[in-house]
């Protein structure tokens, strides 16, 4: 009996492995059958069609080829619906075949690239410099806008440098380390915030003070203890005319929730001083200033109306948007900008705007590297070596001979901003290694290539500590640092930097739907939309939701702006909220008029614009661009005939046959959505005519309107979480996605399948191969 | 001395006039000398995107005294000073459409598809001819631009970088420059932060000596990389030099030069007055000679922006694929003048600022034009392009080309005006001698 197990194992084994083999040769013989019936009759040496040649036998290389392959038929855009195509369950296998041979040629050899090394980008540095030294800085006024590639501006290949930007990291480190010390030879200069012409402020502003309405707030770190001088513009019309002084207006400017005046704007003198428009304006400007001392730091000064009780009735106001026009004068005065001047007369000894409060006696050179050592560890993310400490000892003795110790630690603090070991992220090669190997990153690097994900910053000292002692390298330990990472206030920088590019969101600050078709359409809006889309996308990353909700999500977060746009009933106030969505067309983000907006024309939707946003975003599956030579745009209506329907007028696309191989592909998504206007409106007539929002997708299913499209998506939820993968991994990375790349994505969705929850999804991009490792170059 | 002051009654300096202290970059440091020398002379790159109506732009005749195109109208008073060079062709052909062609332009090179770090285009001419002459200048070069691109997610053309399209100048076929779109921040940089004359030479040496010691760790940094990440490394090094090279012209300057313009606030939001504030940096920095060539993208390629002000209510780039119908043309073409408008007057300016023996525009060669013909086709020709300025040679001329010739051809012709030797430059088969 004892001999029974023992001895049978082996059999029962082989039995095993018999089977195995058997099974795993027929999906092989099955798959490429399949490719030989289905694909190579087209894709052939003779035939080429599309430039493409298959051979079965060859799988899984290249692996361009192939993954280009699995693509095609995941969406089911291969074969042509004109030519016979397999059924669900061959395109099923033949899939899961060609994928599963990819995967494993990519695990036998794997290749995690090696991302070229990466300059702070102006984002980052905002942060860098705010998380270091406490510090607000407009850096939009430092550091010229980055580059972006593969739809990020994090992405290193563009992460270049040259003389001028170079030139400006420099100003910069000059301009913050005087900001950080107070630097009493500080002169005095100006800042103005204006407000969008747009900016309806008619209404109570999100923020502002209950009892107002319109207005601005603006945060400025003050860079000394000194004097200030405010001042208020208000709106003028074309003519130079003041807009809303018929009657008079309270005017209140507070500072940090203080009330420093409250004066009257408008009335019979402020109104005939409109004779001579252009001094008559100035000259009521002229009273919305005031001098004052302020503390340095960050102070929050807010203008705005106070709310006057039955006003409005004279006016017959048409739109939502309260200034339609640049003639406009009728209605409530509006605020045109805050401008802040100073600092004047500094006090003696200033206390400073940011974190680096700290007095060191004079002369002594450890208090010095007390200092200085921790600041230039976290600025340069990494033990600091003796060699490191040389010069900034260096500088803060020049300085200090110079000036004393604060202007020691401002030399100091320059030459710590300006080092490359703080503008670059670099990782370093090991020298003993030969070319071609892999190695992990120390966990040093580790933490930094981590905090630039979910932080776009630098790392903090707890997680940089844990890097320091190696512990990092523990997947429980890089697994908590996530979690803590994700739920620290600073992960809303991931919320704005990722989605707000990934979801095109950042696109929102330059809609301009025209003013003709859109009346409506004002600032308040343009900022809710984003807010909404951040908002809903901040609550699936903070409860680890499923990426999937943001598709289906039954809830979204509204203002009264917002829900008025959408027809929602019974929410009021400027504020956001989070609101139950009952209207089913309304749920997730291809609801939101975000998307809606940025994937419109000014004057009309765009049923190819958003197909194609769907397409690239949230499929994975980018259309190609026009051929050269073809006209892209569609011919207007004929004169003197019956208007057409948008749709009418894209059936021309259907007419070619070069149009139609990708047209079909985009129009039939951006028809499904074209019940909401250019602004996210609902609509059910487009041109008198009642809107169709029918069409089939690529993979032949029929879809009626965005329900029936949110279902169709959320039917392959592979297809959405791969996508959404993909532009993670980008992102996280810093670089595009090769073919080789692929397998790691389909790893991820395999371990975080069927839920897709972000922080599990996230997660494995911070534990996957091309995230931990590098490859050394060959040459 | 550079003075700042009042200039001019319009709102955007009114409002930041009193608000800004501007004083000279350099006070008096010495008598002003440069009454011996012969005025320097400017060079000038404007640039529009997407294309043009082209019937309305290119003059129907050729030769002296040509028939004025309507487009160009707003130019007429200085046709005297004004050049059309016609039938001039970008490299390559339509496929990359507008990366291809703000990437062209002054490179005379078809840029290579690429959307990765790889990305290949040429040296500019701008550059080119910076490097000869602006050597002795606190900048060879400025570069200028209006739109914030970081708003355009996805607006670039499929497969080709961005990089194409977000600038007009390559210091070499790999390395882009960026533009600047905020006038302050070039206010800033021509002039510099203020203070006594002590003040700013104890920065300058501290700019110095923080740059040395840089350098010093980086070129230690370097050699823990990999190769790649070493040449990015190298070139920041060169980088490095190149700034202090520019603190040491900037020390070496003791003439004088009295300019006028106020510290502009930021980014107007008029795309009008924005312009014109860009415009009239290019002045004064001509004027000072902190200076000699400026390359000014106007606006970008595949720009979106809809101009409310001449009523014309869809995007630019959607109006440029007119498909032929003539109210979109119209539109188009209404675009295009209101554009030359812009140009023209900062033509008048220079032609009003007086420069040794005659005004700027006497002793300035300034560009205007688009590295793509009708926009509808992304046409690689015939390209939309005018020469103004003193330097143009003979004015009131509409000099045509044989159709399709490079205007590399043309850029070569330049570059010899302004005594710098280059023999051929991307696609370039001849030279075009104005």
């Amino acid at each position: 009996m004892v001999c029974f197990a023992r001895c049978l194992r082996p059999i029962i084994f082989g039995i095993f492995i018999f089977t195995a083999v058997a099974q795993a040769q027929d999906s092989r013989d099955a798959a490429r059958a399949a490719i030989t019936r289905y694909c190579t009759g087209c894709h052939n040496e003779r035939a080429r069609t599309g430039g493409l040649v298959l051979n079965p036998a060859s799988i899984p290389s290249p692996p361009e080829t192939w993954e280009k392959v699995v693509q095609r038929l995941r969406m089911r855009t291969m074969p042509p619906s004109s030519a016979p195509r397999p059924n669900e369950k061959t395109y099923g296998q033949t899939v899961a075949w060609i994928e599963n041979q990819l995967d494993a040629a990519a695990e036998a050899n794997p290749n995690p690239g090696q991302p070229l090394l990466h300059r702070l980008n102006r984002a980052e540095y905002a942060n860098a410099i705010e998380d270091l030294l406490g510090l607000k800085v407009d850096v939009t006024a430092m550091l010229p806008p980055d580059d972006s590639a593969f739809g990020f501006d994090n992405n290193a290949s563009v992460l270049g440098l040259s003389p001028i930007l170079l030139e400006r990291y420099l100003t910069a480190a000059d301009r913050v380390s005087a900001l950080a010390l107070a630097d009493p030879t500080t002169e005095p200069s100006s800042e103005t915030y204006s407000a969008r012409q747009d900016l309806s402020q008619d209404q109570h502003i999100e923020g502002l003070p209950f009892g107002t309405v319109g207005g601005m707030q603006v945060e400025q770190t003050f860079p000394l203890d000194a004097e200030y001088e405010i001042r208020l513009s208000f709106f003028r019309n074309n003519l130079e005319i003041m807009r809303g002084i018929e009657r008079p207006h309270q005017v209140e400017l507070s500072i940090d929730g203080e009330r420093i005046f409250l004066r009257t704007i408008g009335g019979p003198e402020d109104l005939a001083r409109m004779k001579n428009p252009t001094d008559g304006s100035d000259a009521i400007d002229a009273r919305f200033r005031i001098r004052l001392p302020l503390k340095a730091g960050l102070h929050e000064v807010t203008a705005t109306f106070l709310q006057k009780r039955g006003f409005g009735t004279a006016r017959l106001q048409g739109f939502v948007r309260s200034s339609v026009d640049t003639f406009e004068v009728t209605g409530r005065p509006h605020l045109e900008a805050i401008t802040i001047l100073g600092p004047y007369k500094p006090a003696q000894h200033s206390g400073k705007p940011g974190r680096l409060n700290f007095t060191c006696p004079q002369g002594i050179s450890s208090c010095a590297r007390e200092v200085l050592e921790p600041l230039a560890r976290r600025a340069y993310r990494r033990p600091i070596t003796a060699e490191d400490m040389r010069p900034l000892v260096a500088f803060y003795e020049r300085g200090r001979a110079q000036g004393g110790p604060d202007r020691g630690f401002q030399m100091a603090l320059r030459r710590i901003l300006a080092s490359p070991s703080f503008l670059f992220r670099a990782e370093t090669s090991p020298e003993h290694l030969p070319p071609g190997a892999l190695y992990v990153l120390n966990p040093v690097e580790l933490a930094s290539r981590l905090s630039f994900f979910l932080w776009s910053s630098i790392p903090d000292d707890r997680l940089l500590k844990v890097a320091t002692s190696g512990q990092l390298a523990r997947r429980e330990v890089l697994e908590s640092e996530v979690r803590r990472m994700l739920a620290d206030p600073r992960a809303q920088r991931f919320v704005s930097n990722f989605a707000g590019q990934w979801l095109q969101l950042r696109n929102l600050r330059n809609a301009r739907p025209n003013s003709g078709e859109f009346p409506d359409f004002d600032d308040n809006l343009r900022q809710g939309f984003r807010e909404e889309t951040e908002l809903l996308f901040a609550s699936i990353l903070h409860e680890d939701r499923s990426i999937l909700d943001l598709l289906s999500a039954d809830y979204t977060f509204l203002n009264e702006r917002l829900a008025r746009q959408y027809g929602i009933p019974g929410i009021y106030g400027s504020n956001f909220r989070r609101v139950a969505v009952t209207q089913d067309a309304r749920k997730g983000i291809l609801g939101q008029g975000s998307i809606l907006t940025v994937t419109s024309h000014a004057d009309r939707t765009s049923p190819v614009v958003r197909g194609k946003w769907v397409l690239e975003n949230l499929l994975g599956a980018p259309p190609p661009p026009p051929p050269p030579e073809v006209l892209t745009s569609l011919p207007d209506n004929a004169e003197g005939a019956p208007p057409q329907t948008l749709r009418a007028r894209l059936e021309l696309h259907r007419a070619n046959a070069i149009c139609a191989s990708c047209h079909k592909l985009m129009d039939p998504i951006g028809f499904a959505l074209d019940n909401f206007d250019a602004v996210g409106a609902w609509r059910t007539e487009d041109s008198g005519a009642p809107i169709t929002a029918t069409g089939q997708l690529a993979d032949g299913t029929e879809v009626n309107g965005v329900i029936g499209l949110r279902n169709a998506i959320l039917s392959r939820p592979e297809i959405f979480a791969g996508a959404f993968t993909e532009k993670l991994l980008i992102y996280a990375l810093g670089r595009g996605l090769e073919p080789n790349d692929m397998p790691t994505v389909r790893a991820i969705l395999r371990q975080t399948a069927p839920d897709y929850r972000i922080a599990s999804i996230i997660m494995g991009v911070a534990r996957s191969v091309p995230f931990q490792m590098r490859k050394k170059p060959e040459d | 001395m550079f003075i700042a002051r009042k200039a001019l009654p319009r709102r955007t300096f009114l409002r930041g006039l009193s608000a800004t202290v501007a004083l000279p970059f350099l006070d008096a440091m010495g008598p002003a000398l440069k009454a011996a020398a012969p005025p320097p002379k400017r060079l000038g790159f404007v640039y529009f995107p997407n294309g043009a109506i082209i019937n309305k732009w290119i003059p129907k005749t050729d030769g002296a005294g040509f028939e004025f195109p309507p487009t160009l109208e707003p130019l007429a008073p200085y046709r005297e000073k004004l050049v059309v060079v016609g039938n001039l062709a970008r490299a390559g052909t339509t496929i990359g459409d507008h990366a291809v062609a703000a990437a062209g332009w002054l490179t005379g090179v078809y840029a290579k598809k690429t959307e990765a770090e790889n990305v290949l285009a040429g040296p500019t001419i701008d550059q080119l001819i910076a490097r000869q002459i602006g050597q002795e200048m606190v900048f060879p070069s400025l570069e200028l631009a209006t739109e914030d691109f970081t708003g355009y997610i996805g607006g670039c053309t499929p497969g080709f970088s961005c990089t194409y399209m977000n600038t007009l100048c390559w210091a070499s076929p790999t390395t882009p420059l960026p533009m600047e779109i905020n006038p302050r921040v070039v206010f800033e940089r021509l002039f510099g932060r203020t203070g006594s004359s002590a003040q700013r030479q104890a920065r300058q040496a501290e700019d110095r000596s923080i740059l040395d010691s840089i350098s010093e760790e980086a070129a230690h940094l370097r050699s823990a990389l990999g190769p790649r990440d070493r040449a990015r490394l190298s070139d920041y090094l060169d980088d490095i030099r190149e700034i202090e090279q520019r603190i040491d012209h900037r020390q070496a300057r003791t003439d004088s030069a009295e300019v006028t313009i106020d510290a502009p606030e930021g980014i107007p939001e008029s795309f009008e007055e924005h312009v014109a504030l860009m415009f009239d940096l290019q002045r004064v920095a001509y004027q000072a000679d902190v200076t000699r060539v400026v390359t000014f993208m106007m606006s970008r390629e595949a720009s979106q922006r809809t101009y409310p002000q001449i009523e014309v209510d869809e995007p630019h780039h959607t109006l440029s694929h007119h498909g032929n119908d003539p109210q979109k043309m119209a539109k188009n073409a209404r675009i295009n003048l209101y554009h030359v408008e812009q140009f023209a007057k900062f033509v008048e300016k220079l032609n009003t600022t007086a420069d040794g023996d005659g005004s700027l525009l006497d002793h300035s060669l300034i560009f205007y034009g688009a590295g793509m013909g009708d926009g509808n086709a992304h046409a690689t020709d015939p390209l939309p392009l005018v020469a103004v300025g003193g330097l143009a040679g003979t004015g009131n001329r509409h000099v045509l080309q044989k159709p399709k010739t490079p205007v590399a051809n043309l850029w070569l012709g330049v570059a010899a005006k302004f005594g710098v030797n280059i023999d051929h430059l991307g696609n370039s088969d001849g030279v075009i001698s104005l």
